[in-house]
């Protein structure tokens, strides 16, 4: 029988300000993060979802969307195309009532209730755009159906000292969850929550309109449903990252470089977006070795051109790496020039970032000298150059330094930045 | 106004299939033949009408044109898709009278007469599919109208020793280094006397070439552009002109050739300058817009080298071409070779000037190619789907047939030796 309903309807929410990427998210959500070389965050997302066989998404935005919304495109790249297929972007808009932007992330879905309404399902699957892992969605979908649950939630294990970053569960020998802790303090489980939803649609209809105040999901709708319903916990145990911080995005990237990694996009069948790209990938060449180039340990796209030294890092397309100059433990966005002689070791290069002739980037043993701006953004030695900044010739940047975009060799000190400093 | 219609359409000849090049053709015409790392032959005339605005094409092939239609796909990724723009592929057909294969090269476009009318053209610019090389075909376009010749052809100066091969051309210098008059024509003369060689671009007036290719159908029993229809304008007293070209050409019909062309990617001054060229290719084609970025191990080694996404290399990597999704594993060396799509090279394995079609895989410690001896030995051609065992010794300038079955490959190929299935 042809009928109009879908199983499963996805809601993608993906607008976070990730702030504390601080200057890769000054012009982009964080879902739209560069990642990998060739693709961004939320590919994982969506990949899953094309790999799941699920059909119908909507994707919540809000903060700095236009990045994200020429990445999704027409959602082609994921098979979102077609007659009983689609991707649409839902950002926050004016209307009779219920004008305002998301005030959380129960607010969004409940603003959009009429694009729940408007695409028949019986569950709807939530995610979150932030997250780098693999992930069968439709095996979720059968626990949940199997456990005749209202709420499944998808949980994994973690470390105690880390389980005050996530929403906390414990659960009985079924797999059902019996308690709830949002970002508890002290640990009483190390179940986290990965942030991925399955409801019932109708369930979820009567939660959301219930209590029309209930801004959040952890903090007031889960919490509720687990006192008084079936809520169940589905087990993963694969590689999941968070890749929220800059550190933790430094290590999810240097993960994919590991012989023995766990996290493999091509083989987890992630898909990136080459047309969206600011250059189409399809007018990048093959990369270029130069004979005297030294590459070990590293991934690089189409379109580079290495003459110098580059160790266990990342290029993405079209970087070019000049003779002399010497790239280690960086992650370097697409189109940047590292001229001759010049060195970057331990940092983040935005997009199309010129480092001049013999400047360094990451240099020193100062590691331990947090930024001063942003102390708990960069404190690990990590260094970061926003989109299309130019490092002078001859320049020094320190240790957890923070060039911000567009700056020129005028906006720097005469020889270096220190350890800590801000351009 | 002149409501966006192109003026000019392009046909590409890509029907021909090129004996000499062995191996590579048996499953494909030479214009689908992989080259430059990530794309296929006739990606180089395409990327040049692209860059030239000559959007409305259409391609003759015949010879197992699977592999080209799936390349084409929907023409997007030459942008030729839209309002005006478009790839439209002409395959042999049945009509309703007698209907045949194509005879020749002329003969295809005379099957397609009613197709090249219905765009009513101001001027037909035919083209080869099988050469490497970059063109702005607006300039002939131009010196085309301004003669208001009835056919010109791009010439390119070649040495007498080695114009044989070619279609061969007296310009006069009517227009200095531009071009001029062709005065005599001779295709592939035994003892060439004139060194212009035609590069297979032709810019025709209409109705001269549905006039010509209608006379060269009634009279003639042999059908191609070089042998017969030029020849025939000139006997007529037609315009023709020859543009002059001086860029580089790559003739890729023979393996040797085809391998040194590729070798022109590289070294410190290529003389292929693929970034520059703009090469477009489909990268929905065999799905290589799903590759991760290429992944290179803690010991690899990768000099003057082109490498594309998909590939793994842990080993060592000299003075070659890797398409995507070849591994190249620890302990393993590849030097002077080109490796299609998804090719394996085992640890310990060595290649020495080696092209090597699809997913062939190279078993643990096999030496292929001879050895490191240099580059003045033979091309050794590994035709596609093959499993080459451990161990297997196979010397410089063989040829091993593609998808051998198990157990007909012997342990030592000698040099030269041709395996067969």
């Amino acid at each position: 029988m042809l009928s109009q309903a879908i199983d499963t309807l996805v809601l993608l929410l993906a607008g976070g300000v990730g702030s504390r990427l601080n200057v890769l998210v000054q012009t982009r959500a964080k879902p739209a993060v560069p990642f990998a070389g060739i693709y961004r965050i939320i590919d994982f997302a969506l990949s899953n979802v094309m790999n799941s066989g699920l059909t119908q998404v909507g994707v919540l935005t809000q903060y700095k969307p236009l990045s994200l919304m020429r990445h999704i495109g027409t959602g082609a790249a994921w098979d979102l195309s077609g007659r009983s297929r689609g991707v649409k972007i839902l950002p926050p808009r004016t209307g009779a009532k219920d004008s305002d932007w998301y005030k959380g992330t129960a607010d969004a879905v409940r603003q959009n209730l009429d694009f729940i309404a408007a695409h028949p399902s019986r569950e709807i699957l939530l995610l979150s755009g932030d997250h780098i892992y693999q992930m069968d969605f439709d095996a979720m979908i059968q626990f949940h159906r199997a456990k005749k649950a209202e709420l499944t939630i998808g949980m994994m294990v973690v470390p105690e000292s880390e389980i005050h970053q996530f929403g906390a569960g414990i659960a009985n020998s079924e797999g059902r969850i019996i308690d709830w802790e949002e970002k508890p303090k002290k640990a009483r489980t190390n179940l986290a929550s990965m942030g991925i939803y399955i409801f019932d649609t109708e369930y979820l209809v009567s939660l959301l309109v219930e209590n029309r105040d209930e801004a959040d999901f952890g903090m007031h709708l889960i919490p509720r449903a687990i006192a008084r319903d079936n809520v169940f916990a589905y087990p993963f145990t694969g590689y999941w990252r968070d890749v929220g911080t800059i550190q933790a995005y430094w290590e999810a990237n240097m993960d994919v470089l590991r012989d023995d990694s766990d996290i493999a996009p091509e083989a987890w069948g992630i898909r990136p977006n080459p047309e969206a790209d600011h250059r189409h990938l399809a007018d990048r060449c093959p990369a270029r070795f130069i004979t005297g180039s030294e590459v070990r340990r590293s991934l690089v796209a189409a379109g580079c051109v290495i003459k110098g030294s580059v160790v266990n890092s990342i290029l993405s397309p079209g970087v070019v790496v000049e003779a002399g100059a010497r790239v280690r433990d960086s992650i370097i966005l697409d189109d940047c020039l590292i001229d001759k002689n010049a060195v970057v070791d331990l940092a983040i290069l935005d997009k199309r970032v010129r480092v001049a002739p013999g400047a360094v980037v990451g240099s020193g043993s100062g590691k331990a000298v947090a930024n001063r701006l942003y102390p708990k953004h960069l404190y690990t030695g990590i260094t970061l150059v926003g989109k299309e900044a130019v490092v002078p010739a001859g320049m020094v940047v320190g240790r957890n330094c923070i060039v911000q975009p567009c700056r020129q060799a005028g906006d720097f000190p005469k020889s270096a930045v220190e350890d800590g400093g801000t351009v | 106004m002149t409501l966006m219609k192109p003026r000019t359409l392009a046909m590409i000849l890509a029907g021909g299939r090129v004996d000499e090049l062995n191996v590579l053709t048996y499953y494909r015409p030479k214009s689908a033949v992989p080259f430059g790392g990530f794309a296929r032959v006739i990606d180089f005339p395409l990327s040049n009408l692209m860059h030239a605005g000559l959007e409305r094409v259409a391609i003759l092939s015949q010879y197992r044109s699977y592999s080209l239609i799936n390349h084409i796909g929907i023409g997007a990724a030459w942008d030729m898709l839209g309002r005006h723009r478009g790839i439209s592929i002409l395959p042999p057909f049945k009509g309703s009278g007698k209907s045949q294969w194509y005879k020749g090269t002329a003969d295809a476009v005379f099957q397609n007469l009613d197709f090249v009318q219905h765009h009513t053209p101001e001027e037909v610019l035919i083209i080869s599919g099988d050469h490497i090389y970059q063109m702005d075909y607006r300039q002939i376009i131009a010196y085309h109208r301004a003669k208001d010749a009835d056919l010109t052809i791009a010439f390119l100066p070649m040495p007498l020793d080695r114009a044989h091969r070619f279609g061969v051309a007296e310009l006069d210098d009517e227009d200095g280094e531009l071009g001029g008059r062709v005065l005599r024509y001779e295709e592939k003369p035994a003892k060439p006397e004139h060194s212009w060689a035609s590069l297979t671009v032709f810019c025709f007036k209409p109705q001269v070439l549905y006039d010509v290719l209608a006379a060269n159908a009634r009279d003639d029993h042999s059908h191609e552009f070089g042998r017969d229809i030029i020849p025939r304008l000139l006997r007529e007293g037609r315009k023709l002109y020859g543009f002059k070209f001086r860029g580089y050409w790559g003739y890729t019909r023979t393996i040797d050739e085809y391998w040194q062309t590729n070798m022109d990617l590289l070294g410190p001054a290529p003389r292929i300058r693929l970034e520059e060229w703009g090469i477009r290719t489909n990268l929905e084609h065999r799905g290589i817009r799903d590759c991760q970025p290429l992944k290179v191990g803690p010991a690899a080694v990768i000099q003057d080298s082109l490498v594309y996404n998909g590939c793994v290399v842990e080993g060592r990597v000299e003075h070659s071409i890797l398409f995507p999704g070849v591994h190249v594993k620890p302990g393993a060396v590849v030097k002077d070779s080109v490796l299609f799509f998804n090719n394996v090279v085992e640890a310990d394995a060595g290649l020495f000037k080696v092209v090597s079609d699809v997913n062939t895989l190279f078993g643990a410690g096999s030496v292929v190619g001879g050895s490191a001896a240099g580059l003045r030995q033979e091309v050794t051609v590994v035709g596609w789907n093959n499993q080459i065992p451990a161990g297997t010794v196979i010397g410089a300038g063989c040829t091993i047939y593609p998808h051998l079955p198990p157990g007909r490959l012997p342990k030592e190929v000698k040099t030269g030796e041709v395996v067969q299935c």
